[in-house]
């Protein structure tokens, strides 16, 4: 397949090709009418003339042959010639333009040469068969030189393109006219790198997030180890210094489930298995779950359930949410908060289940990333809590694992509440 | 051991031998280490070659096998005794954990799965529900010193005094009861008692408060401890100290 820009040209010059041969043989076919036509006339005039000069004085048709030159003619009564210019009949290497005009007494046939009309449409012919050429080679360049001017973003889109790695993804393709097709395309081609910067950085963030949060119980584990390793200790104080590795150690444990949970639920490896599922139910047996935790910080965990309500779903997965939201609820309501549970069809159909609570709530700057993986409001406290800031990042995958959405409300100072919202049943 | 009822106690310990077959050399040695504590007799193969001739030739209780070995893999080793009619009990050691990987492995004739990384309490009492295999415990009546469990009635005592304990405090009870003498890690109570399967959920903050207030109930008004907390393996019930 030849490219764009030779298609674009022989397409332009096909076309104008056309066009122009049509408008030659257009302009031959007339010229070559319009001098026939005044080539007969001129004959005619010649025969009238002759017929004049025939009815006046015959005898001064031999002047009149004289006189008109290039006509040649025959003037006959019945079989007998009158006059007859020399040469009668014209022959020779032109061909003759022959008229003849008479009645029963007599007739007169004049002819004329054609040799300057043809040599008029020769010159003609000439003019056009070189010139359509020169005009086709013409348009063929010019198509040429514009289908270039016209494709040259592309060239340059592709030039900047190929210099495009994930390590320039802020590198962007120049855009000359915002409203043209080049200028959309390059538009599309920019907005489809941004959202792959975002990915990118979002993955580097991520990877440094990750090492640091598995860097922090190596640290532990490391430095335990070594400092024991210093003195000799007794038994018990071994004992106690190998549990409290082992403790670091159940932490990355959970930190390395909780990535693989997310990385696998990203990739599309985890599989849902949906079944109809009584959220009062589901609800009910995580608040159960967890309602030591609350009881130990002398919260108040209430349940409104409304009518019974079941969705599809994979019910360890959303469990798995839940739960997430619950712990990230009882974790952050100071003591003798409360905390609320509900279940709800909402007029839109769709089903929520709220969790709110009235611990600090999230102040507007961080609600936005509160979701995103090791986003934590204030990083010393979190920690102190033994989370490993993916809580609310598992809680968000499982909800949308679900085909669902997390909203969160809140104001700072005035509690949190985030509300589960999934999809109708049966649709 | 203390004068507890030895959960389901129906073999003879120092009699049994374990087949390990990891490549892994301290995961193994630990291993060796973990079972002969726990009076197994315990032969270490590091290839998939060594542990299938050891398990072809040799009478075990039961192959505990990594999956990823050099040379020839854990699945085929499985595939390959079981078609020579060996029936074996076989525990697949494995980092890798996807249901796929499960299924597989299980398909292939393993009769349990347990990932890495392990709480190794976990790993002993898998091994020890595979031996007992067909003769599961079903005491209804649990003791421990002073302590007695009926799961008929659930009714509790200790010293004589009735206890009254929440439904997750009993059922935790019981487990560990079932269990008397040998650490539970916070992993297999999520799982057993709680019933929660996802590995990544936060439980364990739950269970820590529910053995605390077990632990209030059945201990604090007396003066033996049976319920102690073993510091980041897990917990255990067992009459005295050691």
């Amino acid at each position: 397949m030849p490219s764009v820009r030779w298609r674009l040209t022989l397409w332009h010059a096909g076309v104008l090709a056309l066009v122009i041969c049509a408008f030659a043989a257009g302009i031959f076919g007339f010229v070559r009418a319009r001098l026939y036509a005044a080539l007969d006339r001129q004959i005619e005039v010649d025969l009238a003339t002759i017929e004049t000069v025939y009815r006046e004085e015959t005898g001064d048709l031999g002047e009149l042959a004289h006189r008109m030159g290039v006509a040649h003619f025959e003037v006959t009564e019945g079989s007998t010639v009158v006059y007859r210019t020399p040469g009668w009949p014209p022959s020779g290497p032109a061909p003759y333009r022959v008229s003849a005009l008479g009645d029963s007494s007599h007739h007169i046939v004049a002819a004329r040469d054609e040799a300057m009309v043809r040599q008029t449409l020769r010159t003609l012919g000439i003019i056009l068969a070189a010139g359509v050429p020169c005009a086709v080679a013409l348009a063929m360049g010019g198509g040429y030189f514009l289908a270039g001017r016209m494709l040259a973003p592309v060239a340059t889109m592709a030039e900047t393109a190929r210099t495009i790695t994930a390590e320039s993804l802020s590198a962007r393709l120049h855009v000359e006219n915002e409203q043209d097709e080049f200028g959309q395309l390059a538009r599309v081609f920019n907005d489809t790198l941004a959202r792959l910067e975002a990915a990118f950085e979002e993955l580097r963030r991520f990877t440094a997030d990750a090492s640091h949060e598995l860097r922090t119980p190596l640290a532990a584990l490391r430095s335990v180890g070594e400092v024991a390793l210093q003195r000799s200790l007794s038994v018990p104080a071994y004992r106690e210094v190998i549990g409290s590795m082992l403790e670091e150690v159940g932490r990355l444990t959970h930190l390395v489930e909780s990535l693989l949970t997310l990385t696998r639920g990203d990739s599309g490896r985890i599989r849902p298995a949906f079944e109809m599922v009584s959220l009062n139910a589901l609800v009910g047996s995580v608040a159960d779950n967890l309602k030591v935790l609350a009881e130990e910080k002398e919260q108040t965990l209430t349940i409104d359930a409304g009518s019974p309500v079941s969705v599809r779903c994979d019910p360890a997965i959303l469990r798995q949410g839940l739960v997430n939201l619950l712990d990230n609820a009882i974790k952050y309501t100071p003591r003798a908060g409360a905390i609320r549970l509900s279940v709800q069809q909402r007029r839109s159909g769709e089903v929520a289940i709220e969790v709110e609570d009235s611990g600090p709530g999230i102040p507007a700057a961080h609600q936005g990333r509160i979701f995103e993986r090791f986003y934590r409001v204030d990083d010393g406290r979190s920690r102190d809590h033994g989370g490993v800031g993916l809580g609310l990042a598992t809680a968000r995958w499982a909800v949308e694992a679900n085909g669902g959405r997390v909203e969160l409300e809140s104001e700072h100072g005035n509690g949190a509440l985030f509300r589960i919202v999934l999809p109708v049943p049966g649709c | 051991m203390s004068g507890a009822t030895h959960a389901g106690a129906g073999y003879t310990r120092g009699a049994l031998r374990v087949l390990v077959v990891e490549d892994e050399r301290k995961l193994a040695r630990a291993l060796r280490d973990g079972l002969e504590a726990e009076s197994y007799e315990v032969t270490v193969a590091s290839t998939g070659e060594e542990g299938f001739f050891l398990a072809n030739h040799d009478a075990f209780d039961l192959v505990v096998l990594d999956l990823m070995l050099p040379g020839r893999g854990g699945l085929e080793v499985l595939t390959t005794l079981r078609k020579r009619g060996h029936q074996t009990p076989v525990l697949i050691l494995t980092a890798k954990d996807t249901v796929d990987d499960r299924v597989q492995g299980l398909d292939s004739g393993a009769d349990d799965y347990l990932v890495k990384p392990f709480a190794f309490p976990e790993l002993l009492a898998r091994i020890r529900a595979l031996l007992r295999r067909g003769r599961p415990d079903q005491a209804l009546r649990l003791q421990l010193k002073d302590l007695t469990m009926d799961v008929m009635t659930r009714r509790v005592t200790r010293a004589g005094q009735p206890l009254e304990l929440t439904v997750k405090e009993f059922e935790l009870l019981e487990y560990l009861l079932r269990h008397v003498g040998h650490v539970v890690s916070r992993e297999m109570l999520a799982r057993d008692v709680w019933h929660v399967t996802a590995r990544a959920t936060p439980l364990d903050n739950v269970i820590d408060v529910t053995v605390a207030r077990l632990r209030r109930k059945i201990d604090d008004p007396f003066e033996t401890m049976l319920l102690h907390t073993v510091r980041g393996v897990g917990f255990v019930v067992r009459g005295g100290e050691g």
